[in-house]
């Protein structure tokens, strides 16, 4: 995942590498603009747009009024018009109040239009909890994007994957939702997550869409993941390592397109899965994940295949309550031993 | 040896920070200038760059509750 820089490397936070694919876009694309709230002056409360007013000024960089619908509609507006919004949904817990600009229109004006129009747009906005911010503020809702069609859904786990996406989101013509995690900005009143800020080339690179990576191999387990999940896998495969089970992590990447292939040869080689999701645990990711594989082939399975997903509940602003509801390592090494057992 | 000390002006109040990430390696080759690493202090992030150029030593690591003047690594 490295480039040779020919000098120290260059390591940036998800925020930074956001912040980095956007400005790289905007110098040689002028149709790029964002709109958001606080994403100017402030720099975005996750820190993923900063420097971009001070780069373009306030005309491409707008601060809007707390009117998700209006602005997300607006830019579905803009994109179909031939320009290619950026827009920020702070918390993504708030997409109640937009939802038909979204799904609606953003999603299906392309599909409407029998491909005559194009919606060129980016929905970024923020997923995840663990820091105490309670119920309309600690969702991840991935399953809820990636279920309706229209719309790519990416959520990725480290820096150089961010930009990557990032750069390939701003120049797809179709809506991509890019859903980043709370936790792994890089912010720390958000959590720290020091494997999410690695070594980012600063030249403008595209990761595409629809390939999940392997970014640990391993023979006995098969352990999925997305965004803080993929953390959460690569700790655990390191637990069940000291006792002598070699665990195979994959991070989707992207959930729409899913590399369901990836998946499919990963347990057709290990025999065991399981999926790791913090987002609700009923019919979800994980469930989609596991669904993909069983109706492909049963034949190679030594084990039910077993889930680490958030409880259906509320997230509670408890400190105590909602650790106890997240996914952690210890969980997925306690599902693996569920296997184990069958 | 140079210190990558915490300015004593880089925030008004007497408040505690923390190290939020480390943007260059123990042991990396840094430039002057280089941007190393962020440190928070209430939500606000701060950005610490490179005093001289050398090789990095980090002192306080990431999640490190640190204050103003303190020493957050040497470059050497």
């Amino acid at each position: 995942m490295t480039e040779q820089t020919g000098r120290n490397e260059r390591r940036l936070t998800i925020a930074r590498a956001m912040a980095e694919a956007v400005a790289q876009e905007m110098r040689i694309d002028p149709r790029v603009f964002l709109m958001g709230e606080d994403i100017a002056t402030l720099g975005g409360v996750f820190g993923n747009t900063r420097g971009l007013v001070e780069e373009f000024g306030p005309e491409r960089v707008r601060d809007t009024p707390i009117s998700e619908t209006a602005f997300i509609g607006a830019a579905v507006g803009a994109a179909a018009d031939g320009m290619r919004p950026v827009v920020e949904l702070m918390f993504v817990d708030f997409f109640g109040v937009c939802m038909d600009a979204i799904y609606n229109l953003m999603a299906k004006n392309i599909y409407f239009s029998g491909g005559g129009i194009k919606v060129p747009m980016v929905l970024m906005t923020s997923t995840g909890g663990g820091y105490s911010d309670a119920g309309q503020h600690s969702q991840c809702l991935y399953a809820t994007f990636a279920h309706l069609p229209g719309m790519k859904v990416v959520a990725p786990s480290n820096a150089y994957d961010a930009k990557g996406l990032m750069t390939a989101a701003l120049r797809d013509d179709s809506p991509v939702v890019y859903m980043f995690h709370k936790g792994l900005q890089g912010m720390g009143w958000l959590g720290t997550e020091p494997g999410a800020t690695v070594d980012v080339p600063e030249t403008s690179y595209t990761l595409p869409f629809g390939q999940a990576a392997v970014v640990r191999e391993g023979r006995d387990v098969t352990i999925v993941g997305l965004a803080m999940g993929v953390h959460n896998a690569l700790k655990a495969a390191d637990d069940l390592a000291r006792r002598g089970v070699s665990a195979e992590v994959i991070d989707l990447r992207t959930l729409v397109p899913l590399d369901r292939d990836t998946i499919r040869r990963s347990v057709a080689k290990t025999g065991r899965l399981i999926v790791v999701d913090e987002d609700y645990h009923s019919f979800g990711v994980s469930g989609e994940i596991i669904a993909s594989v069983v109706e492909h082939d049963l034949r190679g399975l030594k084990a039910p295949p077993q889930r680490v997903a958030y409880p259906d509940v509320p997230i509670p602003f408890s400190r105590p309550m909602e650790q106890f509801c997240l996914p952690n390592p210890a969980k997925i090494v306690q599902a693996f031993d569920r296997m184990a057992q069958a | 040896m140079t210190d990558i000390i915490i300015p004593i002006d880089l925030w008004a109040e007497d408040r505690e920070a923390v190290v939020t990430a480390w943007l260059a390696r123990d042991g990396a080759e840094v430039r002057e200038g280089d941007l190393l690493a962020e440190i928070m202090v209430e939500k606000v992030q701060h950005e610490i760059r490179a005093p001289a150029t050398g090789r990095l030593t980090i002192l306080r690591q990431a999640d490190d509750i640190v204050r103003k003047g303190d020493a957050i690594g040497r470059i050497g």
